[in-house]
């Protein structure tokens, strides 16, 4: 096997290490767009070079040996057993996680379904913790919005605005479907898990700026986020766990300035970076065919 | 219409007038309704809202001399809330898959957090 098998299991890194930069600047949607993309095209290309690299042990399985049309053909740069091994390993381990946070995502996601009046849009649970969450909709029905009355009592009227217009973006856009994506990808390949943090900050960005847009003043916007934040956080963290705090702060100050430019060419080097992946796997794949060819 | 109401969906108009009832603490007419959604409704529109939201029990009334005062009703709400509780409360991993409005802060962010409120609160003050 090529070199070319193993660089898509590395080439998620630059992806994770440029995700941040090119969450802070610019225009929040085509860039959670392009990230999610080019993460999904990444953990599918490390995915397959995990497998292609476990199928080679199977050159070992005696019923494959017997089937060796060539025994006396010397195999092309042949995978060390323990390299296949430990491949086979990551796969196993990858497709752990993602079962499991694909079962988490449809529990959680049923069960708020469950909540209240199903024909409600609003659905207001009489809870002091001040909460606000989009809870996306099924093939058959809509998305609803779920608020608790700490949050309604927490706000102002301008500034409940601010939060259903931002948790509508979240539905209108289908924000959980990047999210989920995302999120799969960075259980298949852990390198990109601060890809995937990027893009949870992308949608909350793009909602904001939605919101902003729909009552028409930023700084109204910035207000509400930076309040509703404050009350969440002195309302015991057993409850708004397991999101990066200091994006709460950035969502405020990129409210607090004017509209970001669409800067659309901070999108080429991930771009590039997915083409690359692309050409890679392929070659990959090449080589493993002709190895599968010496084989049988 | 406005473009303001425009855009909010279909049952928006519902859920707003929910929102100001739920962050009231005393029943309210229909013109205390009108005048806190920010005076960019109509007061029939809030009205026939307000009777529609009685109608499906919603919201409760009283009569206050020649008007009605709305409070909303509780028990669909306190469900619901016992209902989010369960699917939430138990299990925190389950929140960090939703999209929630804010999440939590560390003290440096809150204390950062308050500067700027206080800039913004300055800026918009003058």
């Amino acid at each position: 096997m090529t070199v070319a098998v193993y660089l898509p299991l590395l080439l998620a890194l630059p992806l994770a290490l440029g995700a941040r930069r090119i969450a802070a600047r610019g225009t929040p949607g085509p860039a959670a767009w392009t990230l999610v993309t080019i993460a999904a095209v990444a953990a599918l290309a490390s995915t397959w070079s995990l497998t292609m690299l476990a199928l080679t042990a199977l050159d070992d399985l005696p019923p494959l040996a017997a089937l060796d049309n060539h025994p006396t053909l010397e195999l092309p740069e042949p995978v060390p057993g323990p390299v296949a091994l430990i491949a086979g390993l990551l796969l196993v381990a990858g497709g752990v996680r993602l079962v499991i946070d694909a079962r988490r995502r449809i529990t959680t996601n049923r069960r708020l379904r469950e909540v209240g009046d199903p024909d409600q849009e609003l659905v207001i649970a009489d809870w002091t913790t001040p909460m606000a969450v989009a809870v996306p909709g099924t093939a058959h029905t809509p998305g609803r919005l779920l608020v608790t009355t700490g949050i309604l009592q927490l706000l102002s009227a301008p500034e409940r605005e601010v939060v259903l217009a931002h948790e509508r973006a979240h539905l209108a856009h289908r924000h959980h479907r990047l999210t989920a994506t995302v999120a799969a990808a960075a259980a298949m390949n852990p390198l990109l898990i601060p890809v995937r943090r990027a893009v949870e900050f992308l949608v909350e960005r793009w909602a904001d700026e939605d919101a902003a847009a729909d009552v028409g003043d930023r700084g109204l916007a910035a207000t509400t986020v930076a309040r509703a934040a404050l009350a969440s956080s002195g309302a015991g963290s057993g409850t708004v766990l397991g999101i990066d705090g200091g994006a709460a702060v950035q969502r405020v100050r990129a409210l607090s300035q004017p509209t970001p430019a669409p800067m659309l060419r901070r999108l080429a080097a991930p771009i590039l970076l997915g083409a690359a992946i692309v050409a890679l796997a392929g070659a990959a794949t090449e080589a493993f065919v002709d190895l599968a060819h010496a084989w049988l | 219409m406005t473009t303001k109401d425009s855009r909010r969906p279909p049952g928006g108009l519902e859920a707003a007038v929910m929102a100001v009832l739920w962050a009231a603490d005393a029943p309210m007419t229909a013109a205390e309704v009108q005048q806190d959604l920010g005076g960019d409704l109509a007061y029939n529109t809030v009205q026939t809202i307000l009777f529609r939201l009685h109608d499906k029990k919603a919201v409760e009334r009283h009569r206050a001399g020649r008007r009605h005062a709305y409070w909303p009703a509780k028990d669909a709400s306190a469900v619901a809330a016992s209902q989010m509780q369960a699917a939430l409360m138990d299990r925190p991993d389950r929140v960090a898959v939703l999209q929630l409005f804010a999440a939590s802060l560390d003290d440096d962010d809150a204390a950062l957090l308050r500067g700027l409120l206080a800039d913004t609160g300055q800026r918009r003050g003058s």
